[in-house]
């Protein structure tokens, strides 16, 4: 139930990210850091895709997971728990890699960056705990 | 199990409200992003006023070489960043040409050269409209496709060591939008449909057009040829005010 709420608020903050990365929005609300400096470097992409629109899906596959987890029918399901695990690692390994980008590549602190950083530890940590269930099965 | 649905709900709400307030909000907002009206510019003398090119190069240099440029247009580009320093490096550095930019946003196929266009002369407003007229060339790429480019001009100008909260204020107003509707207003009296426009000439008189060929040789030619009559025009005065003092 956690992992959903905190992948929501992900959501929300990746979406925010994106709509930027797009122009659909003018200047990002930075009141911390230096958002525009991390948000034109060439590290905001990969390739053609902004790395927000990786964030949004990976939110996104996380919420629809969390939410299918706690289903009458997938509360013991493996693959619900298989698909949180690798989510939540994958996704602490990427912020980790960004968070890295932005210190000592980048050298700019993005609040929004750093916020989902946070979020995607969390929502890492609180998956952990499948591995028992994983074992349990 | 409802309680969680209404967590969920309640996070729902409050972050759609506040990512839609934000986008909203940060929108173009009032930048103006297409020509303003204007009154008064059917009068040639009028509009040759309200017209601004931005010189580079010494007001005194006897030949003026003139760019009607947009900055969706990747030719324009191309000049910028490959000719442009060859000509700064043989004409503007030796005081022989000065350059003078125009504006000329083709509005009707590029939506965001008119921003551009003004973004630039926001950027003239920290002295550093040079640097951010090629910053614009060169990441061409990457704004064109952005619905809202502001942010990356912002993000340009901050890179450039620009005031970006100044610069922002700039932008999402409607400052410079006159200067630049009458640099458009000029390149449409002057029957120009295309850009790069390059003219090259002197202090009086109708500047020559050079043809489709924007190549350095080809600039080279025409300044050449515009320098040497300078010249014979200077010496044929020279002459001729030799003749008078003699007759005299």
């Amino acid at each position: 139930m956690a992992i959903a709420v905190m992948a929501l608020v992900g959501l929300f903050i990746a979406f925010y990210l994106l709509a930027h990365a797009l122009g659909w929005t003018g200047s990002l609300l930075c009141g911390l850091g230096d958002c525009e400096r991390v948000q034109q470097s060439r590290y905001s992409s990969i390739g053609p895709v902004p790395v927000a629109a990786v964030g949004v899906a990976g939110y996104a596959v996380m919420l629809v997971t969390s939410v299918l987890g706690i289903q009458p029918g997938y509360r013991e399901s493996r693959a619900v728990s298989w698909l949180l695990l690798i989510g939540g690692t994958v996704g602490f390994g990427f912020s980790l890699y960004l968070t890295y980008l932005e210190g000592a590549v980048i050298h700019a602190w993005c609040q929004w960056c750093v916020a989902s950083a946070v979020l995607m530890t969390l929502i890492f940590l609180t998956s952990l705990p499948e591995t028992r269930r994983l074992r349990r099965a | 199990m409802t309680r969680f649905y209404w967590v969920l709900g309640i996070v729902a709400v409050l972050g759609l409200g506040l990512v839609g307030y934000q986008v909203a909000a940060h929108r173009a907002g009032g930048a103006a992003t297409q020509p303003v009206d204007l009154k008064g510019l059917d009068d040639p003398a009028a509009l040759m006023r309200a017209a601004q090119g931005i010189t580079k190069g010494s007001p005194d240099a006897p030949v003026t070489i003139i760019e009607f440029g947009d900055y969706e247009c990747p030719a324009c580009g191309e000049f910028t960043l490959q000719i442009q320093p060859q000509v700064e490096k043989a004409y503007v550095a030796t005081g022989k040409a000065k350059l003078v930019f125009y504006d000329y946003p083709l509005v009707s196929i590029h939506a965001g050269s008119f921003i551009a266009a003004r973004a630039a002369r926001c950027a003239n407003d920290q002295d550093r409209f040079w640097q951010f007229h090629s910053e614009l060339y060169r990441k061409q790429n990457d704004w064109v496709a952005k619905a809202n480019p502001i942010s990356a001009f912002v993000g340009y100008a901050k890179s450039l060591g620009m005031d970006g909260g100044a610069f922002q204020h700039c932008l999402e107003s409607d400052r410079h939008a006159d200067v630049v509707t009458a640099d458009m207003r000029l390149a449409q009296q002057l029957g120009l449909n295309s850009t790069p426009t390059i003219m090259v000439g002197l202090a009086k008189g109708m500047p020559r057009r050079l043809g489709e060929d924007f190549s350095f040789k080809a600039v080279k030619a025409l300044v050449d040829q515009v320098l040497a009559e300078a010249d014979s025009a200077k010496a044929n005065g020279a002459k001729a005010d030799t003749a008078a003092a003699g007759g005299r």
